[in-house]
């Protein structure tokens, strides 16, 4: 029978990780909320963010706090970008052709970052102690991360929810049709949604970026479980994959320590499954 | 009519028959005087950094240095195809067939992940092509499939987990202040043939040594988050932790086990992203003195005096030429995974080929399986130190060279030295981990 003590610890890990996977699923569900599109390359995005924030700590000797909001200049830079030249053309086009574009740019971003930067992984350092309570080791890393992950999350509430520009962006995400008959212009709204989720890429970057090596095959960690919660918390429900963001971080963290690493993730895994079924619009979307 | 069409039919397809099994095996006058080689490698993909760059690179360079001899027997040019496995089975087993039918190459070398070996040895051998593995050492590549074609001068993954093991318990009682059978040890690996074939050897070997084995855990080389493994690690509070991975895990587990605290007396990595101390030092600096990582010997790290004739000059050769890929990296620091594509496929090139073509008439799959099983070279014949000497067809290992070795390494004063076994050690081993270290036991 495992100390009650590491459970604690694999809880308190599990919503650090939470954290962080909320803050990756939030950028891309507000893309998805308001443009219906599925940026299935968001998360190589973020691996795009972390090389800046890479090169400009440490080949640049940037403070690490700078560093980082380099990475969210060059996130908002990327959404723009992404939107104007890929999204733009294909907005009307079906889903399936939507998909593969932006599975084409994952391919792409993968392989333009092989090309110019290798295979080599690559670390930002930086010396942070572990904060001890009572037996539980916290990670200063992951706890800087959290905090900040909440604190971004929260303000992307507020933007959504108290300004002229966030309100415009939740009109378009409920009814793209009815906001251009009213005049107002749903392109620019994208191209300001698709700086947002840049902006989210590069937040995420800055806080990924102390916790992990950076290569070009990071998204494949990261980009299968991320888009997993979206779709658990329903595509473009925001609080609904901030939950299935925990839901789905707690049972790694504690399954993994009950049973094993593995087992963690397939019963994580399993009942994504299960609540595709039970629940095919999200886990907050009422029943049919 | 009809019975006499049939019996000139049966007649023709008889004459072809015989023609075609009498008929012998293309000589070197019908093939030419270049040889193509396809090796098949990971260029891009998570294997890339974590060694399968550095193999191919040391196969590349002495296939160049041959060539820049004349080739092989100063005739015989190598033409170097290369493969893309891209880290991935299917692309690797794609890649192997383009090179083996489109490309026609004569042989199909290299392979450096364990999970890309073991489905195209059997695949290449039902071809009844030739396949000379340089890396990848998974037991399950070999074990009870009677490969014919298939060949593998490097150390497979039972004697990785054995020397490693049999290492920590020859310095248990002097130096860890534990006779062997009170080690507390654990085990992690990626859960591909690669660690948990080590991982069975390490567990077996412990088992045998009557060690007592508190945790033995496989997880994804992918997985993003390994932080309840560590906390499982520190509930089971082990001296020593053999981990078997890739990278990225590698990187990941360190960085978690040291922010959660986990401390341990001995750390031992077995190869692949434990090997890379370039970018183990570039990601956690003198934080990894005193890691051990087991794997094939170094060529630049053995005593060349200890080695045949002449063969320290090619180990300086490899280094001379590793500067090109590498110019910061030290000589002490270089991978040993340099030193497996160079010496194996050395040893094809130098021993095997020449053989298969004086000997048995060219360089067909069947004149070289011939000529690999013709192979005896005594220890301290290759740059690696290891002998080669080939299982025989019945074998449970058929294929697999018996006179292969692993090596402990060890992180010592920043550079690797050998600590195991002793005949080629070049450094004794610190033991425990210096209390430097944040994982040290305290």
């Amino acid at each position: 029978m495992i100390d009650p003590i590491f459970l604690v610890e694999a809880a308190v890990n599990g919503i650090m990780l939470g954290g962080v996977l909320a803050l990756l699923a939030l950028g891309l569900n507000l893309i998805f909320g308001v443009l219906d599109i599925v940026w299935i390359a968001y998360v190589d995005l973020v691996m795009v963010a972390m090389y800046a924030v890479y090169f400009l700590v440490m080949v640049y000797g940037w403070p690490i706090w700078l560093g980082g909001l380099g990475g969210v200049v060059v996130g908002v830079a990327l959404g723009i970008l992404v939107h104007l030249l890929i999204i733009t053309p294909i907005l009307d086009s079906p889903p399936v052709n939507q998909l593969l574009a932006t599975g084409g740019l994952l391919f792409f971003l993968q392989s333009i970052a092989t090309f110019l930067w290798s295979t080599d992984h690559k670390s930002v350092r930086v010396s942070l102690p572990s904060i001890e309570l009572g037996g539980i080791f916290v990670s200063y890393p992951r706890l800087i991360a959290f905090v900040l992950s909440i604190l971004v999350m929260v303000g992307l509430y507020l933007f959504l929810t108290r300004t002229f520009i966030g309100t415009a962006i939740r009109a378009v995400s409920q009814d793209r049709g009815a906001m251009a008959l009213m005049g107002a212009s749903p392109q620019k709204i994208y191209v300001v949604t698709s700086a947002v989720g840049g902006a989210m890429a590069g937040v995420a970057a800055a806080l990924l970026s102390i916790q992990y090596s950076v290569h070009p095959y990071f998204g494949a960690a990261f980009g299968p479980i991320t888009f997993m919660i979206c779709v658990l918390g329903g595509l473009g429900n925001m609080v609904g994959a901030f939950i299935a963001s925990f839901v789905m971080s707690e049972i790694i963290a504690i399954g993994g320590v009950v049973w094993s690493t593995e087992m963690g993730y397939v019963i994580a895994f399993a009942l994504f499954i299960v609540m595709m079924f039970a629940r095919p619009g999200g886990i907050l979307a009422k029943r049919q | 009519m009809t019975r006499l069409r049939v019996v000139v039919a049966l007649a023709l397809a008889g004459a072809v028959a015989f023609t075609v099994a009498v008929a012998p095996a293309p000589t070197v006058q019908a093939q030419g005087r270049t040889i193509k080689i396809g090796v098949l490698f990971d260029h891009s993909g998570p294997f890339a950094a974590a060694g399968s760059l550095n193999v191919w690179r040391g196969a590349k360079m002495i296939i160049d240095y041959v060539n820049e001899r004349g080739g092989v027997m100063g005739k015989y040019k190598i033409v170097q195809v290369d493969g893309d496995s891209q880290s991935k089975t299917e692309a690797a087993i794609n890649e192997a067939e383009r090179l083996l039918n489109v490309e026609k190459v004569d042989i199909l070398a290299g392979v450096y992940s364990s999970a890309h070996a073991v489905p195209l040895a059997e695949k290449v051998d039902k071809q009844k092509k030739f396949m000379w593995i340089t890396t990848a050492i998974a037991d399950a590549v070999f074990k009870d499939r009677n490969l014919q074609y298939v060949f593998r001068p490097q150390t497979n993954s039972g004697l990785f987990g054995e020397a490693s093991v049999q290492y920590i318990a020859g310095h248990s009682q002097n130096k860890l202040k534990k006779a062997a059978k009170d080690l507390r040890v654990a085990i992690i690996y990626e859960d591909g043939p690669y660690g948990a074939g080590v991982a069975s050897s390490n567990e077996s070997e412990a088992k045998k040594l009557g060690m007592q084995l508190v945790l033995k855990e496989g997880y994804s080389a992918q997985a993003p988050d390994l932080s309840s493994l560590v906390t499982k690690l520190r509930a089971a509070r082990p001296d020593v932790l053999f981990h078997t991975g890739y990278n990225p895990d590698i990187a990941l587990f360190l960085r978690q086990s040291k922010e959660q605290g986990l401390r341990v007396k001995a750390y031992v990595g077995h190869g692949a992203g434990h090997s890379q101390l370039a970018k183990l030092k570039e990601a956690f600096g003198n934080e990894v003195e005193g890691f051990h990582t087991v794997d094939p010997p170094a060529s630049q790290l053995i005593d060349p005096k200890k080695l045949t004739a002449g063969l320290g000059d090619l180990t300086n050769e490899m280094v001379k030429r590793y500067k090109s890929f590498e110019p910061n990296i030290p000589r002490d620091v270089i991978a040993p995974h340099v030193s497996m594509g160079f010496n194996n496929m050395w040893v094809l090139l130098n021993d095997v080929l020449p053989r298969a073509i004086q000997k048995h008439g060219g360089f067909g799959a069947d004149a070289l399986a011939r000529a690999a099983r013709e192979t005896d070279i005594p220890e301290g014949g290759t740059m690696q130190g290891y002998g080669v000497k080939f299982n025989p067809p019945g074998h449970p290992m058929a294929g697999q060279n018996g006179r292969a070795f692993a090596a402990v390494f060890q992180v010592i004063e920043g550079q690797f030295k050998h600590v195991y076994p002793e005949v080629i050690a070049t450094g004794a081993p610190i033991l425990p981990l210096p209390a430097s270290s944040p994982w040290a036991a305290r």
